[in-house]
Formats: C-alpha cells, structure tokens, sequence
C-alpha cells in the first residue's frame, strides 16, 4: 500500500508502514531533484514510477541513508536511514539499476561477500548465498564468475544479493533493464514472489508501467520531483472508472447524447461515431445515461464499464500536476 | 504509529509452522534468516579479508597473480638465497658479503614499489569501474569504514613485503649464529626490522591508494603510480645533482625517501649527497610524514568526500 501527501493521521491510519516521507526536499546543487515529497508506503510490493529523471533513484539514494534530504523527514522501517544508516541499511536489500557485480568473481562469491557485508557469519552467508542463487533459478550456475553471464543472469544474481540476507525491505531498480520479453516476465514472476511469498516488502523502481501494473499492490508516482499520485492500485484504478457507451448513429447522435449528459452534470466526451465515454463518478451515472438514452430516442448497442489503466492514471496525474 | 524498530512482518509460505505435533517438511527451500548477525565491524573486516584476497589474487584466475606473486618472489628470494648461500658456504668472505636486515631494505624496496603500483590499484579501481561501490554502501558500511577496510588490506598487503623477508634474513642469520650479537643485540634488531617495516607499509600505502583514489581504470593508475615514483625521482637528482640547489631536493625523490627512512631507524646515514653531508634526520621525517599524510589526505578526499549519486 502507498498514500501521497501523508499527514500524521495518515500514518496512523496505514498499519505498520514500511516507508513514511514527509515533505522531502533534495537539490543537486541549483536542481531541485526533489519537492516537499510526501507519501506512505506500506508492506508488499510498491512500484515507484516516473520517467526518467523523475528522482526516483535519488529516493532510493535517500532511502538507504547514502543522500541527506535538504528537507522533511524520512524514515524507513522506523529509522532515520540519513542518522542510523548502518543499522537500516542491515535490514535493507538493494540491487543497483547498473551492472554493479565484479566481473571476474564467481556468483556465489559475491552474493556470499553481500551476506557478510550484511552481518551475517561467514558459514551462514555461504549456505544462503547457494539457497539464494537456487531461489533465483541460478542454482546450476553459481560458480560461475558473473562477468560470462547473460544480461537476465546478471540480474537475477543482483536479486539473490539484495535477498540473500534476509532483507525486510528490497529495494529494486529497474529489475528488468536489458532483458528480453521472456526474461522480463521470469524476473516480474520472482519480484512478486520475493514480496509476496518471502515476507519482504519491496520497492520497485521503474519507468515501465505495464510491469508495475503487474506486480505491485500499491505506487507511488514521482513527477518532476513531486509525488502527483499514490495510494493502492486498485483504489487509483478505480477512481479512473468510466462507462463506455455504444450506440446506433453517428457523431450527430453521439453529440446530441453528449450534450443531455452534461446537462445533467455527467462528465462525458464522444471519442468516435457512435461511442462516448462517461466518468462514473458515482452510481447515478447509469441512470442519468438510461434516462439521456429514452430521451433521445438513441438506441443503446453496449454499455461496459471500464477500468483505468495504470497508464491513465499516470497521465492523468502528471497533466494535472502539470495544470497546477 | 511507524512500525517498531526490529519487527517484521511473517514470511509466506516458506515461514509457515506446523501446529505442534504435527508433521513438517523441514526442507522448503529460501527461508527466513533467524540466526546471529554481527554489526558493521564484521563488514568492514569481511571488506579487508575480501580486498585482500584480490590483491594477492586469491580465489581468482591465474593471470591475477602474477604481479603480486612476483612482488613477494622479488621481495623474499634474495633473503632466502643469502640464507642459503651462508649455511652452504661457511666462511668470511660470504658473510661479509650477506647484507644485514638495514641494508635488505633496499631489495624490498624495489619490490613495494612494484607491489603499491602494479597490483594495489586492484583495491579501488575495480569497485568504481564496476559501480561494485555503491552495493558496498548500500551495506552498514559507511564511506568511512570502506576506506578503512581498502587501507586494512592494501597496509596487510604491504607488510607481507616489508616486514617479512628482513625478519626472515634476521632469524636465519641468527639460526646460523651469525647477525646481531648477543640478546640485547638481537631484540634491537628486531624492533628496528618492525619498525622499518611498519613505516614503510605506513607510507607505501598511503602513496599506494592516491592513484587509484583518482582514475576508475587500474592500467591508469598503475602508470600514474610509476610516473610519480620515476617523476620525482628525475625531478629530485636534477636539482639536487644537475642544478646543485641543496641537498634537501633529494628528499623529494620517492626512489630515495624509504632508503632514508630506513636508515634512520637503523641509526645510520642514508645513500650519500652532492655535498658529502648526510642529511639531517628531522628533515627525513618531516618529509616522509608530509609526503604520507599529502597522500593520505588525497585518497581521504577522493572517497569520503566524494558523493555517490548512484
């Protein structure tokens, strides 16, 4: 679950909240990166999205206690990450958005060298690091240094370090770079099996918002360093409910519905002869369409309601914040 | 409320228990990690041992150790063939002709140098080349403990030459009943050996990490390394030989400083000077405290300073 502009009440309203941000500002010199960011995240798998230079890898910078915000508080599983880096960053899992594995160490060394960097003894990390490589589907190829690895081995073996410790959090920067379709869908499949089977929440970082769509519970959408949407998917997909409404005629008949309907205070717009969309913003809307439809005289053809895609509500959030 | 500082939620399916009695299938793959964990001092060692290994070109392919292998042959075998050579050759002329420990210092020099230009770079270059750097971050280690952990294991590396081959030349001569006379003798010896030893790693290290500390490429900074040692050296004879401006220039010659260095914890003079007069001892340590702490502070700037946007 995620929730922009989150107030106190807002915290006390998400159960155990894995991220609360209030108000974080962040400048690169003279470019603010970040502005009064305000958001709640709660436990599975949140997507955290915005084109490129949005300030999403700042956040995640922010998050691990690698950056000061010059504003706000942050905390992270309830812990300062600037003040208590260390100790955050122990319950913390990471995997870079970059190939960030030394080339000529074998895999399992280097999943085993996180797990130690992490805190755990040497004996145990090597038994996790193998466990972690199987879990990522690697298990055969351990040994192998990550450098003659393909690009979707690479990036699986970034999974298993960020998960080899045990992380409560995971932190993921665009999973899915470089790989091909096939190997998208094997990496989304094992991100939502980390966050939803392991018992680790996760953050997931990206631009692609169909794989977001697929795998996170709730988002948060950055937008030139402003959050302009958050909250659970399924909630942000249904305030974007509309009625899609087909009917005999052409755009003549299409207008002339067009017009009764904002007449009666309905938000609808023809998009082709013969087809309008109309918000359902409430559950009234299929009566006044029923009633515009009897006083028209229009026949009905198909009426289906219709869900916004992450996409829409995307958009439509950039352009209102874009409006403001 | 934000949620309590060590809590978390239960796993899935793989954290699931069995109600009492009942059975369970133990083996079910990834599980939640309940055991002990160490804090970031257990990071920052396991970052040394780690680097370490690299340097000397552990756990790696053959072709990685060469260099260090070479570094350590350069370094040990003139002792142990002056070892050899006195127990298999008695007599006068072989022994005078074995260097004591103050004077094998010069044989280990050519091997540090070697040694802090070749094959240290390996301990920086390759994390920012391979962006490796920010996942260590990304770890409790902090800016700060990271370089603690590159300097622990690059002065580890160094020691191995220069505190080694003297200590081994010393025990042999004195297995051989040859060296340092009596007890007294032996022990001074020995603490000038650690000393020397000690210092050298100190200040090779330090020059060692400034290179790497400013290129991402090891091939870089292995010749920014050797430039510097045969730039300053050049640099230091011309004036001091060619130009004759004082004695003092020598100083600034990074082939000649650990020959000073070392001879002054032996209690003798080092190499001799245009103008025939040794030079003062306050000047030698001054420089090589300069020249440590210069570099030092360099390498400090470069990744402690330097922010990781990534």
């Amino acid at each position: 679950m995620a929730e922009p502009h989150t107030s106190a009440a807002n915290v006390e309203r998400m159960p155990n909240p894995v991220v609360v941000a209030e108000h974080v500002a962040k400048h690169w010199g003279a470019t603010p990166v970040l502005r009064d960011v305000s958001f709640t995240i709660g436990v599975g798998v949140t997507g955290l999205l915005g084109a490129n230079g949005a300030g999403k890898t700042t956040l995640l910078g922010m998050l691990l206690g690698l950056h000061q915000p010059d504003g706000g508080t942050l905390l992270v599983l309830g812990g300062d990450p600037w003040g208590a880096g260390p100790e955050v960053r122990t319950r913390l899992g990471y995997a870079p958005e970059y190939d960030a594995l030394p080339p000529d160490v074998a895999a399992a060394d280097v999943v085993r060298l996180i797990a130690e960097l992490h805190g755990l003894p040497h004996r145990d990390a090597t038994g996790r690091a193998s466990d972690a490589l199987w879990e990522v589907g690697l298990g055969e190829e351990r040994f192998r240094p990550v450098g003659t690895m393909s690009t979707g081995q690479r990036q699986r073996v970034k999974l298993a370090q960020a998960i080899v410790h045990d992380p409560e959090l995971v932190l993921l920067d665009e999973p899915t770079n470089g790989l091909d379709p096939a190997q998208r869908e094997d990496m989304l499949e094992l991100i939502r099996h980390v966050g939803h089977d392991l018992g680790m929440d996760v953050i997931l970082s990206s631009h692609l918002l169909e794989e977001v769509e697929q795998v996170s519970d709730a988002v948060v959408i950055l937008e030139g360093g402003i959050v302009v949407a958050g909250g659970a998917l399924a909630d942000l997909q249904r305030m974007g409910d509309e009625l899609v409404v087909d009917i005999d005629g052409g755009s003549e008949a299409a207008d002339g519905l067009v017009g009764l309907l904002r007449d009666a205070g309905v938000a609808a717009t023809a998009i082709a002869p013969g087809r309008i969309v109309v918000a359902l913003e409430r559950a009234v809307v299929y009566d006044v369409v029923r009633d515009a439809l009897a006083d028209s005289g229009v026949g009905l053809r198909r009426m289906q309601k219709r869900r916004a895609s992450l996409e829409e509500v995307y958009l439509d959030a950039s352009d209102a914040a874009r409006a403001h | 409320m934000p949620q309590a500082f060590g809590t978390r939620r239960p796993a899935g399916p793989s954290g699931e228990v069995a109600p009492e009695g009942a059975a369970r299938i133990l083996e079910t793959g990834y599980r939640p990690y309940d055991g002990e964990r160490l804090g970031p001092s257990h990071a920052t060692w396991t970052l040394t041992r780690h680097t370490f290994q690299r340097i000397l070109g552990l756990r790696r392919p053959a072709r990685y150790k060469i260099l260090p292998v070479l570094s350590v042959l350069i370094a040990y075998l003139p002792a142990i063939a002056f070892i050899g050579a006195t127990a298999l050759l008695p007599g006068a002329r072989v022994r005078t002709a074995v260097p004591d420990p103050s004077a094998y210092f010069g044989f280990v020099t050519a091997a540090l140098v070697l040694f802090a230009t070749l094959a240290a770079p390996e301990a920086l270059c390759p994390d920012k080349r391979s962006k490796f750097l920010g996942i260590c971050l990304a770890s409790p280690l902090t800016r700060t403990t990271y370089l603690i952990a590159k300097v622990g294991a690059v002065a580890t590396a160094m020691l191995i030459v220069t505190l080694g081959p003297p200590l081994l030349l010393l025990t042999g001569e004195a297995l051989q009943n040859d060296g340092p006379r009596g007890f007294g003798g032996f022990m001074q010896t020995l603490s000038q050996c650690v000393f020397a030893g000690l210092a050298l790693a100190v200040m090779f290290t330090a020059l060692a990490l400034v290179a790497p500390s400013l290129t991402d490429r090891r091939a870089f900074a292995s010749a920014g390394g050797i430039l510097l040692v045969i730039g300053s050296a050049a640099v230091s004879n011309i004036m001091a030989f060619g130009l004759q401006l004082g004695d003092g220039w020598l100083l600034l010659g990074l082939d000649r400083l650990p020959f000073e260095v070392t001879a002054r914890i032996f209690d003798r003079h080092g190499p001799p000077t245009p103008s025939g007069t040794p030079l003062p001892t306050f000047a030698v340590a001054g420089v090589a405290i300069a020249v440590t702490v210069v570099a030092a502070g360099i390498t400090w700037w470069r990744v402690v300073g330097s922010e990781v946007t990534r």
